[in-house]
C-alpha cells in the first residue's frame, strides 16, 4: 500500500496552472523520482506536500490521513521530512545543533515542562544529544559535529541537509534536486547514501535533474511537464519515451 | 401642525441662545505640568485653584456671574507647550491665568499673555527674570531666586561654616538661574569656593558616577539645584554612598514627594523655601478644605497648593471688586491676607517674601535658620 | 577617597548600570531577531513590570512577610511581576503584532508605537502621574571595598542579573525550546519543516523578552526608589543603543552593548564633565556602527539573527 498518496492535485498561482490534476502515489520502501523541465512544477508538489501551500484542488492523505492544510509543522510530526532545493541550513548553529533541532519535534516536554523541570529537561537533553549522533555518524558526519553549518564544505552541506531531516524521524523522505552543485565523486557517494537510506525502510521520493543519479537509485519515476504528468515508469520505459525525449530535448536537452 | 411645530422649536432654540449670552461666565484659566516628570507639582497648582474657586462660590460667589469657569492647560515644563496653551487661554477669552510651575515655561508663555492685556500669576516660577521685563499685569507669588540664591549662601557660609560647595544642576532655566545666583552672591564675600559644578539630565535615575566623583572632592556641602524627582534619587544614593558631605536643596524639592520617595535619605537635609507663615484663619481655612476636597491629610498639601489658592482668589476678589476690566491695577493697589501671609506687590509685581532655611526632621520640613537675622528658629 | 577607591566605587556604578541596560537591551533584540521588529512597547513591559513588583512588594510589606521572609518575598516580587509582563508580552503580540506579521515592517513599527502610547496611557491613568515611592527592603547597608561601596541590594541585583542572563544563555544553547527560538529567528520556513511550530517559539519569545524587561524594572524601582508611569522612556532609548551596538539580534551582543553603555555612562561622568554625557552614548552607538555597521557582535544583516 501507498502510503503518501495524491489524487487529482492542482495548483494555481494566479492564471499560472503549476500543478494540473497530478495522481501519484509513492510506494512503500522504494525510491520515485519525479523529473521534468525547469518550471514543470516538481517543487511546488513538494510545497503541497508539505503544507507550504494548500491545493486548489484535489487530496493529499498520508497513511489514509488527509494533509490538506496542514500547517508544515504538523506534517513533519505525520513523519514526512524534506531538504530544499537551495540549502537551508542555521547557519549560526553547529552541525550537531542543527541536526538537534530536527529531533525536537519527535520529543516530549513541553515549553512549561522543559522550563520547569530541570532534571528531566537534563536527561532528554542527554538522549537528543546521542540520538543526533547517531544519525551524524549514519551520514558520516560525526567528526564535523561542533563545527558551524556555515564552515562546511558544500557537500556535507547537502548532507547535513539530509541528516536534519532525517533526525526528525520520517517514514518518507522528500528530497529536492539533493545532487545539484555536487562534484561526480560526492553525486557517486550521495546515490549510494540515499540506497542506504531505502534501505532503513524509508520511501524516498526524490526531484533530480542529474539523471545519471536519477537513473541509476529509482524504482519508478514519473515526468512532470507545465504541472502535467506526462510519464510514468521504471527507470528503463522511461529512458525510451518518445513524448518524455521530446519534452527535455524541447527545453535544453539533459541536465 | 407641523408648521406650529417648527415655529415653537425654533423659539425654543433662540430662547437657549440669548440663554447662554445673558447668562455671565468668569473664565480663570490656569497653565500647569500636568503630564510629564513634573504634574505632580502641576496638580497642587491646580488643586489650589480648584479649591479656591469651590470656596469662594460657597461664600457667596460672584454677583454679575453665574458661573466660574476653569480652563486647564497642560503647559508641561516647556517653553513651546506652555505658549500654545496660553494662546489657546487667550483665545478662550480667560480673565486671568495662573501659571506655569517651571520658570522655563512662563517665561516665554507670559509673553503673548501680556500682549492680550490678560492678568496673569504665578504661583511657582521663581526665576527673577520673569518679573524683570516690565509687564504691568503680571504677578508672582513666591518669593525670587535671588532671594532663595542669598538665603541659601548665608545658611553655607554663616551657620553651616562651609568653605567648600559642589554645585549640581540640570540644566534648566530654573535650576541653573539659582545657581548662577548663588554664585554671584558667594562671590560678593568670598568665603565659598565651589570645587565642582556638575550637571544631571531630567529623567535620569542614576547619579552614582557623579556622586561618586563629588565623593572623591569631600565638598563642604553638596547644593543639589534639581527638582523633586531627582532630589529624592539623588538624596538616597548620597546615602547609599555614604557620602558624608551636607546636603542643601531648594523649594522645588519642598513638598511632601520629596520625602516620601527619598525616605529616610532625605532626612537632616535643608532646603529653602519662603519664610514659615504665622497661622491665620484664610490659612487654616484652606487646609481644611483643600484636605477636604481632595483626600489628603493636611500636611500633605503640596507647598505650591497654597500659592495657587492665594493666585486664584486674588483674581476672584479682585474681579468682585471692581470687574475684569480694572484687575491689575485692583491686584496690585490690595493688600489682603492669604493662605501664605500677607500680600502686597510692588511695581514688578513681586511680593516682600523672605526665605528661610527649613530642614527635614522625621520625614516633615520644619524651619531651621533665619537668614535674614542670622538666627536659628 | 583615594585613587583606587574611587576606581573601585566607578566599577560598581558601572557594572551595577550595565547589568540592568543588559537585561532590557535583551528584550529588544530577542523580539528583533524573531521577527525583525522593533518592539516600541518594551519601555512600558519595564514599567510595568516595576509596577506589578511595587504591588507586590508593597502588599508583603503591609503584612510583614518581607522582614521575616526575604527570600521568598523577592521570589514572590520578581517571579510575580516577570509573570504578569510575560502575559503582557504574549497579548501584545497576539493582539498587535500577529495579524501584522505578513504586513509591511511599516505597519507593524506603527502598531508597535501605536502599543507604547496605549501602554503608557493606561499606566498613566492607573498609577498616577506623579512618581511612587518604591518600600525600601533592600536597606542601606553594605559591604566597604576600601572606601569604596556596594550595598547588599546592589550586590542582590547585580547577581540576579547575571543569573537571569546566564539561565537564558543556558536556554537558547542547550534546550530545545531555545534552539527553536534561534532556528525560527534564522529560517521561519525551514524551522516549520522541521516540525517546529513557529507561532508557539514567537509567543514564548513575548514572553522571556519582556519577562527580562519587568525584571529590570522591578529592579530599577527597588534600587533607586521611585517609579512613574514613564521612567521607561529614557531607559528604553540606552537599552536600544545598546541592543544596536552590540549587533540587534545577537544575545551575547545585548548583554556586552549593555555593559558597554553602562561603562561609558559612568566613564564619561567619571572623568569627563557631565555635561555631555547623554550624547557620548551616541557617540559611541555611531562610531561602532559606522566601523562595523551589523553591530559589535552581530553577524552581515541576513545571516544571524539570534
Ligand atoms: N509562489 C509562487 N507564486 C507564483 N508562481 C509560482 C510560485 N511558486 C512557483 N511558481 C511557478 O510555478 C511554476 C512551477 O515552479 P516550480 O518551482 O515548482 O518548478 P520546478 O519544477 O521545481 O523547477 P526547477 O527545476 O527549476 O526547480 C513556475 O512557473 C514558477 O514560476
Ligand atoms: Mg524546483
Amino acid at each position: 500500500m501507498a502510503e503518501l498518496l495524491l489524487k487529482n492535485v492542482t495548483m494555481k498561482f494566479g492564471g499560472l496552472l503549476a500543478v494540473d490534476s497530478l495522481d501519484l502515489e509513492v510506494p512503500s520502501g522504494k525510491i520515485l523520482s519525479l523529473i521534468g523541465p525547469n518550471g514543470a512544477g516538481k517543487t511546488t508538489v513538494f510545497n503541497l506536500i508539505t503544507g507550504v501551500y494548500k491545493p486548489t484542488e484535489g487530496t493529499i492523505t498520508y497513511n489514509g490521513e488527509t494533509l490538506n492544510g496542514l500547517h508544515s509543522n504538523k506534517v513533519v510530526s505525520r513523519g514526512i521530512a524534506r531538504t530544499f532545493q537551495n540549502i537551508r541550513l542555521f547557519n549560526s548553529m553547529t552541525v550537531l545543533e542543527n541536526v538537534q533541532v530536527g529531533l525536537h519535534c519527535r520529543t516530549k516536554s513541553g515549553a512549561i515542562r522543559a522550563l520547569l523541570n530541570t532534571p528531566f529537561l537534563v536527561q532528554e537533553e542527554k538522549e537528543i544529544a546521542e540520538k543526533a549522533m547517531a544519525v551524524l555518524e549514519f551520514l558520516g558526519l560525526e567528526e564535523f559535529r561542533n563545527d558551524y553549518a556555515s564552515n562546511l564544505a558544500y557537500g556535507n552541506q547537502r548532507r547535513l541537509e539530509i541528516a536534519r531531516a532525517m533526525a526528525t524521524e520520517p517514514g518518507t523522505l522528500l528530497l529536492d534536486e539533493p545532487a545539484a552543485g555536487m562534484n561526480p565523486k560526492e553525486t557517486a557517494d550521495l546515490m549510494e547514501l540515499i540506497l542506504k537510506i531505502r534501505d532503513t525502510g524509508l520511501d524516498i521520493f526524490l526531484v533530480e535533474h542529474d539523471m545519471r543519479l536519477v537513473m541509476g537509485i529509482s524504482d519508478m519515476i514519473t515526468v512532470l511537464d507545465y504541472g502535467q504528468k506526462i510519464a510514468e515508469g521504471t527507470p528503463k520505459e522511461i529512458q525510451n519515451n518518445e513524448t518524455v525525449i521530446e519534452a527535455y530535448l524541447g527545453s535544453g536537452g539533459k541536465k | 401642525m407641523k408648521k406650529i411645530g417648527i415655529f415653537v422649536l425654533c423659539i425654543a432654540v433662540i430662547a437657549c441662545f440669548s440663554g447662554i449670552a445673558t447668562a455671565k461666565t468668569l473664565k480663570i484659566g490656569t497653565m500647569s505640568p500636568l503630564t510629564g516628570p513634573y504634574a505632580q507639582d502641576g496638580t497642587y497648582i491646580l488643586q489650589g485653584v480648584k479649591t479656591a474657586v469651590k470656596a469662594f462660590e460657597a461664600s457667596g460667589g460672584l454677583p454679575g456671574y453665574d458661573k466660574i469657569e476653569i480652563l486647564a492647560e497642560d503647559s508641561a515644563c516647556d517653553g513651546g507647550k506652555a505658549t500654545m496653551a496660553a494662546n489657546k487661554l487667550i483665545n478662550s477669552d480667560v480673565s486671568a491665568i495662573i501659571g506655569c510651575y517651571c520658570s522655563s515655561a512662563t517665561l516665554p508663555s507670559s509673553i503673548p499673555v501680556d500682549e492680550a492685556g490678560i492678568v496673569m500669576l504665578t504661583p511657582a516660577s521663581t526665576n527673577e527674570k520673569i518679573t524683570e521685563r516690565g509687564f504691568k499685569k503680571f504677578f508672582r507669588l513666591p518669593p525670587r531666586d535671588d532671594v532663595q540664591g542669598w538665603s541659601a549662601v548665608k545658611f553655607m557660609e554663616n551657620s553651616l561654616k562651609a568653605k567648600t560647595v559642589a554645585l549640581i544642576d540640570d540644566r534648566q532655566t530654573y535650576t541653573v538661574g539659582l545657581v548662577d545666583n548663588i554664585k554671584r552672591f558667594a562671590k560678593e564675600t568670598g568665603k565659598l569656593e565651589f570645587v565642582a559644578h556638575e550637571h544631571i539630565t531630567p529623567g535620569d535615575k542614576d547619579f552614582t558616577a557623579i556622586l561618586t566623583s563629588l565623593k572623591r572632592l569631600n565638598p563642604d556641602v553638596i547644593y543639589m539645584s534639581i527638582y523633586q524627582p531627582e532630589g529624592s534619587l539623588m538624596a538616597r544614593q548620597v546615602k547609599q554612598l555614604e557620602i558624608t558631605s551636607t546636603l542643601v536643596t531648594e523649594d522645588a524639592c519642598f513638598q511632601p514627594k520629596f520625602t516620601e520617595v527619598g525616605g529616610a535619605a532625605t532626612e537632616g537635609i535643608y532646603l529653602t523655601f519662603a519664610a514659615p507663615v504665622a497661622d491665620n484663619p484664610v490659612r487654616s481655612d484652606f487646609v481644611k478644605a483643600y484636605s477636604k476636597d481632595w483626600g489628603v491629610g493636611e500636611n500633605e498639601i503640596g507647598s505650591f497648593s497654597f500659592f495657587a489658592y492665594d493666585a486664584a482668589m486674588l483674581v476672584l476678589e479682585g474681579v468682585k471688586k471692581a470687574g475684569v476690566e480694572k484687575l491689575a491695577e485692583t491686584i496690585r493697589a490690595s493688600k489682603s491676607l492669604g493662605a501664605t501671609g500677607e500680600i502686597t506687590f510692588d511695581e514688578k509685581g513681586d511680593r516682600a517674601l523672605a526665605h528661610a532655611v527649613w530642614i527635614v526632621k522625621d520625614g516633615a520640613f520644619v524651619p531651621y535658620y533665619n537668614p535674614l537675622t542670622d538666627t536659628m528658629y | 577617597m583615594d585613587t583606587s577607591s574611587f576606581l573601585i566605587q566607578q566599577l560598581i556604578n558601572a557594572i551595577f548600570l550595565g547589568s540592568i541596560f543588559s537585561l532590557i537591551a535583551l528584550g529588544y533584540t530577542m523580539v528583533y531577531g524573531i521577527i525583525q521588529l522593533i518592539n516600541f512597547a518594551h519601555g512600558e513591559m519595564f514599567t510595568a513590570g516595576a509596577f506589578a513588583g511595587l504591588i507586590v512588594l508593597a502588599g508583603l510589606q503591609k503584612v510583614g512577610f518581607v522582614d521575616s521572609h526575604f527570600i521568598i518575598s523577592m521570589v514572590l516580587v520578581f517571579g510575580l511581576g516577570m509573570a504578569y509582563v510575560a502575559v503582557l508580552g504574549v497579548s501584545i503580540e497576539q493582539v498587535a503584532y500577529k495579524p501584522l506579521r505578513n504586513a509591511s515592517r511599516l505597519a507593524a513599527i506603527l502598531s508597535a508605537l501605536g502599543m507604547s502610547i496605549f501602554l503608557s496611557n493606561g499606566m498613566m491613568l492607573s498609577q498616577g502621574v506623579s512618581d511612587r515611592g518604591f518600600p525600601n527592603a533592600l536597606g542601606w547597608e553594605g559591604l566597604k571595598i576600601m572606601d569604596a561601596k556596594i550595598s547588599y541590594g546592589q550586590v542582590f541585583i547585580i547577581i540576579l542579573a547575571f543569573a537571569l542572563m546566564y539561565g537564558l544563555w543556558i536556554f537558547v544553547t542547550s534546550t530545545k525550546l531555545g534552539k527553536a527560538m534561534r532556528a525560527t529567528a534564522q529560517n521561519k520556513p525551514m524551522a516549520r519543516m522541521l516540525g517546529i511550530n513557529v507561532d508557539k517559539t514567537i509567543r514564548v519569545t513575548f514572553m522571556i523578552g519582556p519577562g527580562l524587561g519587568a525584571a529590570a524594572g522591578i529592579m530599577v524601582g527597588m534600587y533607586y526608589g521611585s517609579v512613574r508611569f514613564d521612567m521607561g522612556f529614557i531607559y528604553m532609548i540606552k537599552a536600544f543603543a545598546a541592543a544596536i551596538l552590540g549587533g540587534i539580534g545577537s544575545i551575547p551582543g545585548a548583554m556586552l552593548g549593555g555593559m558597554i553603555i553602562g561603562f561609558v555612562e559612568v566613564g564619561w561622568s567619571a572623568f569627563l564633565p557631565s555635561e555631555w554625557k547623554d550624547v557620548t552614548t551616541f557617540v559611541v552607538m555611531i562610531l561602532v556602527l559606522y566601523l562595523k555597521p551589523s553591530g559589535l557582535l552581530g553577524q552581515s544583516a541576513t545571516e544571524e539573527k539570534v
